[in-house]
């Protein structure tokens, strides 16, 4: 079991896929740590030896927000918005869509799943 | 797409006029500006734009965080108060 940026312990599988269970780390990002590191991207996290999981979390702390600081860092940029009294913040306040995407139909991502209206139908 | 740094910031040549005049008077009153479009720039800092949203002019007064986004972002255009209860589906 490797312990990365904090509580994430991914399995046995491939270093970079592995990888990408810490928040803030996508596909891309995770294939550019074990370039920078030096792991092959077939070997699996089990087969890692202490030394390079250190050099991978080090790598990581020096370049990377992860975790708690990006869902953090995220928040405030949301409450920044909010606290301007900016369209963006009010689509935020309200749980609309943001980016100017319709809200006639659709946009449930944001809205959450659908409310019958009482006594819409004839 | 964003617009070219080579451009400048767009902003509506009275909108200038007036906020340098305000300056120089010194009173902290509103600036009616019609300019939605025009950018925040960082002189307009400290003074209050009354932004006009179809109806009338909302008092937007402009702080740092507010540099380089539109004023049109502080003044909403529609005014929604939720759906009231229908009185149809009540009845039955």
């Amino acid at each position: 079991m490797a312990r990365i940026a904090g509580v994430n312990i991914p399995t046995a599988k491939r270093v970079p896929i592995a990888l990408t269970y810490i928040t803030g780390i996508g596909n891309s990002s995770a294939q550019a740590i074990c370039e920078a590191v030096g792991i092959d991207a077939s070997r699996r996290v089990n087969e890692l030896s202490d030394a390079e999981v250190l050099a991978v979390r080090e790598h990581i702390d020096a370049n990377y927000t992860v975790e708690g600081d990006l869902r953090r860092d995220v928040q405030m940029n949301v409450k920044r918005l909010m606290d301007l009294g900016c369209y963006r913040g009010l689509r935020h306040r309200r749980n609309l869509p943001v980016r100017g995407q319709r809200t006639h139909t659709n946009a449930r991502t944001r809205k959450g799943p659908a409310k019958a209206i009482a006594g819409k139908k004839k | 797409m964003s617009r070219s740094v080579w451009k400048g910031p767009f902003v509506d040549s009275y909108v200038l006029k007036k906020a340098e005049a305000s300056r120089e008077s010194g009173r902290n009153e509103v600036i009616k500006i019609w300019s939605r479009r025009s950018t925040i720039l960082p002189q307009f800092v400290g003074l209050t734009f009354g932004v006009y949203n179809g109806h009338k002019h909302i008092p937007v007064n402009v702080s740092e965080e507010m540099i380089g986004q539109k004023f049109g972002e502080y003044s909403p255009t529609r005014t929604y108060y939720g759906h009231a209860a229908d009185k149809k589906a009540k009845r039955k």
